[in-house]
């Protein structure tokens, strides 16, 4: 019974101020939807920039590590009393790529999350054109594996990707690489490898990904084409690339395979540690720029509370002459603050999305970008709403603490 | 101490601002139910402290406080809220209604407040009160829409919603002209007389004082 007349009063305070509650409540809307705008905004960057990234990159690369140190190879044989100097070390040989891969293809397809796997013979070669020469990567890829895992198909602008799996001398190559070499559709290529090897490939792809490693110096063939290029047996593999269901798990997921697999198992934030803090710190700004912004609603709440309280204090005393407790006194201010923070927060939450669609369509015609990005997450807009409700909370219990102090005797006294 | 309806032993109250000041000194008196009872003095003479002491509002004293033979002294401030919800009724100088409410609305809240009856009791109760006081035609007038008496008597009205066994009033006819004094005189005498409850009222209008049944008056501190 107290409950429902301490909201009616609280009512008869916002409702006697329509235009101070109105105000309040914008406050918190702005926070709210520039919390959800920016959230958005900064997660849509981070998901671009991770599928630009992950447009080459596998989740997890297993591959075969350079020779470790062998400069001491006689120390490990003989102890501290023995001096042992061995003049100009080098070594003779080692094993290139992975050798016996269906091994282990097969153990990693066992593994649990485990989403695509694609086999790749990476080989250093000049692409040469007549007398232009130009040094790049020659990928030797499996062409189904490979779209699926990379969507490398979406970047063609020229020819087709399909083809690569029937042509043994067809070749798709960057942009860039193509425009240094003078290089068209259905033209002949020269590759060479480091051992001398030449082989005539045809152009039938052109691809354009935005990142300049691919553009200006990478060429994709068979995987086939690549062993025979090189002389390696079908099962010979220099690369494997993997993905798992979710990405962020990479490092652990990396580390408990590493035990089981004789190559270096490395995740992609192990490789490309800039990436990972990139998207920390877009998040960092995102959080603390809209927190600041709902900080600031919560001194519009806290000023507009603390005026209520000010100006209601004589009724606020002959409410507590007339037997209303303190606890009833914090809900009456209590119940204001809170009511402005819901509407503002729904109203907010609205906006935010309305500023976001908008945002959203705003042409930004950059690398494969044709409109700025943005993600629509209910998370955010939950946690925007939290928040602002946390802040309206505090915000208003200060001044509605204070007005639960208020000694009858002094105000009625005058 | 049957009859007793308020009873105080030794009051004293001292006033720390600006410089330490006794305002009330060793004050003992009973008053029995159903009296009407004035307190009068100079101002400065401490009448008014002395009706904020006894409303349990002003709890920065020494001595003892007894209303119903309840020892009040000492007790925590919610309790004492709830004790003057149930028990005492006040009626200010200035009337001090939520100006968003209507009349009606003011007279319902103290009641609404103790919660013991329903809505409906309540309702049907203030405006028997409302009536009781001349006011049935304003109920559903906004407070701030009546007049200086008629808020006065919204006050009243208010005061009585609960059947205080204790009606308190500092200035009650302080800012009311002479028919509506006579209007709240009259009805305090027959709440005191009809209803037994016990009224308590500073006052320094000595016409309004020599009408009610006893008066006790207060200089320097100290009753006469």
């Amino acid at each position: 019974m107290s409950r429902s007349t301490n909201s009616k009063i609280a009512f008869a305070h916002l409702t006697s101020r329509v235009k101070q509650a109105m105000v309040a409540m914008l406050s918190v809307t702005f926070g709210i939807s520039m919390y959800v705008f920016m959230n958005g905004f900064m997660t849509g960057v981070n998901d671009t920039q991770t599928d630009l990234a992950f447009s080459t990159l596998a989740h997890i690369h297993i591959y075969n590590d350079l020779p470790e140190d062998r400069s001491d190879l006689a120390g490990r044989f003989y102890d501290d009393s023995h001096l042992v100097h061995i003049r100009h070390p080098k070594t003779i040989q080692y094993t290139e790529g992975i050798k016996n891969s269906a091994k282990i293809i097969s153990a990693v397809e066992k593994q649990p999350g485990v989403v695509g796997m694609a086999s790749q013979v990476n080989i250093n070669v000049f692409f040469k054109n007549g007398a232009a020469k130009k040094n790049g990567v020659l990928s030797g890829i499996e062409v189904t594996n490979e779209d699926e895992l990379f969507k490398t198909s979406q970047y063609i602008i020229a020819g087709s990707w399909g083809e690569l799996s029937y042509r043994n001398d067809g070749l798709v190559i960057g942009v860039g690489l193509a425009r240094k070499l003078s290089l068209g559709l259905n033209d002949n290529v020269v590759v060479v490898t480091d051992d001398g090897v030449s082989r005539n490939f045809k152009v039938i792809g052109i691809i354009e990904t935005t990142l300049a490693g691919v553009d200006n110096a990478k060429a994709y063939i068979r995987i086939s084409s690549a062993r025979q290029l090189i002389s390696k047996n079908q099962s010979y593999v220099t690369d494997l690339q993997v993905n798992i269901e979710d990405f962020e798990e990479a490092q652990k997921v990396a580390s408990t395979w590493a035990p089981s697999i004789d190559y270096k198992v490395e995740s992609w934030m192990e490789a490309n540690g800039q990436l990972e803090a990139a998207n920390e710190l877009r998040n960092i700004i995102a959080v603390t720029v809209s927190l600041t912004i709902l900080i600031v609603a919560g001194f519009g709440i806290y000023n507009i509370m603390n005026m209520t309280v000010n100006e209601k204090i004589k009724e606020i005393a002959i409410l507590k002459a007339m037997g209303f407790e303190s606890k009833d006194i914090v809900q009456i201010f209590l119940v204001q603050s809170v009511i402005i923070g819901i509407a503002g927060g729904c109203v907010g939450m609205v906006l935010g999305y309305l500023i976001s669609v908008a945002i959203n369509h705003v042409p930004f015609e950059v690398a494969t970008l044709d409109r700025l990005p943005m993600t629509y997450n209910i998370e955010d807009y939950l946690s925007a709403f939290v928040f602002g409700l946390a802040t309206t909370f505090i915000a208003g219990y200060l001044p509605a603490k204070k007005a639960s102090k208020v000694d009858p005797v002094e105000i009625i006294r005058g | 101490m049957e009859h007793t309806s308020l009873a105080v032993r030794n009051i004293s109250k001292y006033f720390h601002e600006p410089q330490r000041f006794q305002v009330l000194k060793n004050i003992s008196f009973d008053i029995k139910k159903g009296e009407f009872l004035s307190l009068v003095g100079k101002s400065g003479s401490g009448k008014s402290t002395l009706l904020y002491v006894l409303s349990t509002m002003d709890t920065d004293y020494s001595g003892e406080l007894y209303i119903h033979n309840e020892y009040l002294t000492g007790q925590t401030q919610n309790q004492l809220a709830a004790f003057r919800n149930l028990h005492i009724g006040f009626v200010f100088q200035f009337h001090y209604l939520l100006p968003e409410f209507s009349a009606l609305d003011n007279v319902m809240l103290p009641a609404l407040k103790l919660g013991k009856k329903s809505k409906e009791e309540i309702k049907e109760k203030a405006v028997e009160n409302l009536r009781l006081l001349g006011l049935e035609e304003q109920a559903s007038k906004l407070a701030n829409k009546l007049s200086g008496g008629q808020q006065q008597r919204v006050a009243i009205a208010r005061a009585l919603i609960n059947e205080p066994a204790i009606i308190m009033g500092d200035e009650p006819t302080g800012n009311l002209d002479s028919k509506n004094t006579q209007i709240v005189f009259d009805i305090f005498r027959q709440l005191a007389a009809e209803r037994g409850q016990t009224i308590i009222a500073v006052t320094h209008d000595e016409e309004f004082a020599k009408k009610s049944d006893r008066i006790l008056e207060l200089s320097d501190g100290k009753l006469l």
